[in-house]
Formats: C-alpha cells, structure tokens, sequence
C-alpha cells in the first residue's frame, strides 16, 4: 500500500508526460491530421500505415538507419572493447588514460557535430589540410554521396566509443582471477585465456552494453539536424530526421505519427530483450 | 648451437615481453590523442581572431578573449545560457523528488512488479521524435508552446524515467535492514523512508540528479521544435549560429566551449555512478 501512496504522484506524472502522448501519438496515427488541417475530424483507419509501409523513402530510411546503427555498434564494440583491454592491462597511465576518454562522453550531440563540421569542411577545414600534408586528396567529407554516412559513423564513433569502454572496462574488472591462474598453469596463451575465459564470462556485460547502444543509436537525431539535414540528397537520412521532415516539412502529422508508431513498436521490442538480459546480470 | 639458440630465444622473450609492455601504451596513446586533438584544437580557435580561424595553413594571429566577449555582444548568448539553466534545473528539481519515491517504492514493494519496471525502462528508451508530435499538438491546444514551462514538461519525459530507474539499485541492500530495525524501534514507514533510507541514498540521489541536468541541459529535438525567440536553449542557439552567418568558426567556438563548462564541471562529482548511470543500472 505505502508502496503505491509515495510511487503515485510520480506514476501520475508518467501517465501525463508520457504515456497519454503516446496514446496521442496512436490516436493521431489513424487520423488524416495535418498542420495545414491539425485537427481529428477524419478517421481514415490505417490509411496512413499503409501510405508510409509503400513509401520508397521509408523504406529507405529503415534500411539506412539498419546499415548505421549496425556500423555504429560493430565499430564502436570492436576499437572499445580493444581500448577496454589495453586499459585493463596497463597500471601506469591509467588514470590519465582514463579521464581523457571521459571526455566526449557527456558531450551535447550538437556541439559534437558543430565542431565536426567545421573540422571536415572541404577547404577551411582541419582535416582536409592534415590529409593534404601526407599528399591524400582533399575529401568532401559531407557533400559526396558515398562518404557523407561514412562521415558520421566515424564522428559518432569519436562521440561514443568512450560509453563501451567504460562499461565494458568495468566489467573487465569485476571477473574474478582464478580461472587465469589456473590457465596459466596450464600454458594457455593469451589468446586461448580469452576466447574461453573473457569472452564466456564477459558475455551478460556485452549484451547490455550493445543493446544499450543499439537503442540509442537508432535514436539517432541530433547529429544528422546539425551536419547533413538527411543529405546530401537523402544519403544519410535516418528515420527519426525522416519522422521530423514528414512532420514539420510536409506537414503531415498523421503520417509521421504512423511512423513513430512503427519504430515504438521496433523500440519496445528491443527493450524488453534488454530487460531479460539486465535481470539476468543482477 | 645450443646455447645460440637459447640466446635467440631469449631475445626473442625480451622483444616480446617490450612488446607486450610498450604495446598497450602506443595503443592508448594514439587513442588519447585522437580524443583529445579536436577538443583542444576548438579551445585554440576559440582564442584566436575570426580572421586567423580560417587560416588553411593555420597561423597565429592575435590571441585574445575578444569572441568570448563578442557571443555575449552580438548572440543572445546569455539569454540560452539562462533559458539551459532554468529549464534544466526546473525539470531536474521536479523529478527528483518524485523519481526517488518511485525507486525506493520499486526497491523496497516491488511495487507494479516486472511490469510497470519495464514500462520505465521503456519509457528511458523512447526516441523523442515520438514523443516530440504529440507534445507538440497538445502544446498547440493546451497553449504551451514557445515557454518555458512547456521544454520543463518535455524534458520531464526524459529525466523523471531515467532518474527513477537509476535510483532503485541505490535502496537495495544494506539500508533494509536499518529501516526495519527502525520500524522495530516504532518509526512509521514513511519516517523509514524519509529519515533513513533516503539520507543514506543521498550522495547517490545527487549524483543521479546531475547526471540528470546534464541530459536535460544536452537535450536538442525537444528544445527545437517546442522553444519560441525567447525560451530558445543553448543547443538550438548554437545551431542557429552556424546558419545565421555561414560557419562563423571563432564565435562557435568560444561559444562551445563556454557551454562544455558546466559538464565537464560536474563530471568529477559524478564518476564515482558514471557507470550505473551509463548502464542504466545493470553495471556498478
């Protein structure tokens, strides 16, 4: 009972700021509600679903969001968890080591990809320049096509390799010595040590740091606003940037809204899946 | 050839064991430096003259704090600032209160079970162009939009989830067993509660409390589609400032690093549960 009294006003809370909006959200969904129009005069039932499920750009969108956030977390994972080890073994250092890939970690997405852009700007940029003094040809780093998604992965990548690191390091510390020493008595290689004993061991810390960073990747928004707008062309537009335009640009909200629904549903799903993982690690 | 080919070995061993110890170095090394280059060379420009920050090859011109004094001059700089602090601190001293009750009510009751946890969790996870439509229509009814009172309420929607589902693991363990010797001693659970679980929970509650400003005061998407000319935040300034007059390189970055200030302040005081928050609470 003493439970419910004190969690009420804060449950209260919840149910206003979010869950009445995404029943909103729902119900807006099924509606012809635009901002030329905002109001629900039109049920037009899934119309809207079925308008953004045969839309090309949507599509595209859902698989360019797929390929990014798949970069995003096998790139980040694979140079973080190298970092995380290297950390792990060294003494000296580490706590400079350390606070500098502390760094980027609570950074504004914006101002990241404010500096960024002016780094990677094709002639008054930094980079280009460095590029140049080893003789590599200047790159349009954001304005061509073929790169520009490459670009951000990279970027994202300095934004939030640090958030693997540091929990994939925490985990690195909290598995207990024995086995090693038992496998260094019996000659195993550094190798064999972690293929049979880091990698078994460190596997409930894995899943969670991944699905973590998997949902946020797919949240994805900040940093395509700031250095592409979705371009050039649609070459990096990603669903939530693509849920904004149909909202805010075309002006249809009922749509946009179908699209939300679409990636709540894909959003729950991961969460629950993190959850089960979660509850088998504490 | 024996003995030869055990020196060799031995070499070899040597070289090895350098390696191993040199190698993890070299490694991080490069790693810091790649960190760390950008966010120094941003502090550089930020002193130079707006003339010299495009300078391809760089140069050193004047050096001074003329853009710092000029974000103040010619950019409502002070005004975002503010409007960051305000909506921040206003949507962090809200959800505290109310998110610690909650959490000690998940910890303590088990109160709505795996259920109504999940929905919490759920509710962390939800990208806010979901919820940026809705807020966003029912701002346009409710005629919240452009204040400030509205960017508190949408950035509730992201600290009151978060904050509760960090806090729990903070009432779980060894102050139970003080509350319920205090409950044998006749105290009343809310007095359990308020007057030993929650200071014994405080260090932690503060932690997570800035870590929440930190989400709010870095919130974007919220900020940009329901903030008017004068609630507008220091991410949607900063963007406006890069289109405003082309890429204005010295004032961005003066005006960057001022706003890195307040996070990079607080980060000492919140390393010690940077990984609970980070995890949400999976990892300690």
């Amino acid at each position: 009972m003493f439970g419910w009294l004190i969690s009420s006003p804060s449950l209260g809370l919840l149910f206003l700021v979010i869950l009445f909006p995404v029943f909103w959200a729902l119900f807006t969904s099924v509606h012809d509600y635009t901002l030329i129009a905002p109001n629900f005069d039109t049920f037009n039932g899934l119309d809207n679903y079925m308008k953004a499920a045969g839309d090309p750009e949507f599509r595209h969108t859902l698989r360019l969001t797929a390929f990014f956030v798949a970069a995003v977390v096998i790139l980040e994972f694979a140079l973080g968890f190298l970092i995380a080890l290297m950390l792990h073994t060294v003494e000296r250092f580490k706590s400079v080591y350390y606070a500098i890939l502390l760094c980027p970690l609570l950074m504004n997405p914006v101002i990241v990809g404010l500096i960024w852009r002016m780094f990677l700007h094709p002639s008054l940029g930094i980079v280009n320049y460095l590029l140049s003094l080893v003789g590599i040809e200047p790159v349009n780093w954001l304005g061509s096509t073929k790169v520009a998604l490459w670009t951000l992965v990279m970027v994202d990548i300095w934004h939030q390799v640090s958030f693997m690191i540091v929990l994939l390091l925490a985990g690195l510390s909290a598995l207990p010595r024995e086995p090693y020493e038992a496998a260094r008595v019996d000659g195993a290689s550094i190798f064999r040590s972690f293929w049979h004993i880091t990698l078994p061991l460190m596997w409930p810390v894995i899943a969670v740091t991944l699905l973590i960073r998997l949902i946020f990747a797919v949240k994805t928004y900040d940093l395509i606003y700031i250095m592409t707008r979705g371009g050039p062309g649609v070459a990096t537009d990603l669903v939530s940037y693509f849920i904004y335009r149909t909202a805010f640009v075309s002006l249809n909200i009922g749509e946009a809204s179908a699209m939300s629904a679409i990636l709540l549903a894909v959003i729950l799903g991961l969460t629950a899946w993190l959850h089960r993982y979660m509850r088998s690690l504490t | 050839m024996i003995e030869n080919d055990h020196k060799s070995q031995g070499a070899a061993f040597g070289m090895r064991g350098i390696v191993k110890r040199v190698l993890p170095h070299i490694i991080l090394c490069a790693f810091s430096l790649m960190i760390l280059m950008p966010l120094l060379w941003i502090l550089r420009v930020s002193f130079t003259d707006r003339l010299t920050a495009y300078k391809i090859p760089p140069e050193i011109g004047t050096v001074g704090l003329m853009n710092y004094v000029e974000i103040f001059q010619r950019y409502p700089f002070a005004s975002w600032f503010l409007n960051s602090l305000i909506v921040a601190l206003g949507a962090t001293a809200i959800a505290l209160p109310l998110a610690t009750a909650l959490a000690y009510a998940f910890a303590r009751f088990n109160t709505g079970g795996t259920f109504l946890r999940l929905g919490v969790l759920a509710s962390q996870m939800l990208p806010p162009i979901i919820l940026v439509l809705p807020l966003f229509g029912m701002f346009l009814m409710a005629g919240l939009m452009h204040s400030r009172t509205g960017l508190v309420i949408a950035h509730l929607t992201i600290s009151l989830p978060f904050l509760s589902w960090m806090l729990v693991s903070f009432f779980e363990g060894d102050v139970a067993r003080l509350e319920e010797a205090a409950r044998v001693d006749g105290a009343t659970r809310w007095q359990a509660f308020r007057h030993i679980a929650v200071p014994v929970a405080a260090p932690g509650i503060l932690a997570a409390g800035l870590l929440g400003f930190i989400l709010s005061w870095n919130e974007f998407l919220f900020a940009l589609v329901l903030s008017g000319p004068s609630s507008q935040t220091l991410p949607v300034g900063l963007a406006a400032l890069e289109t405003h007059a082309g890429v204005e390189i010295a004032p961005l970055a003066a005006a960057t690093v001022v706003s890195l200030v307040p996070v990079f302040a607080l980060l000492p005081f919140l390393r010690k549960h940077l990984i609970k928050g980070l995890s949400l609470g999976a990892l300690k």
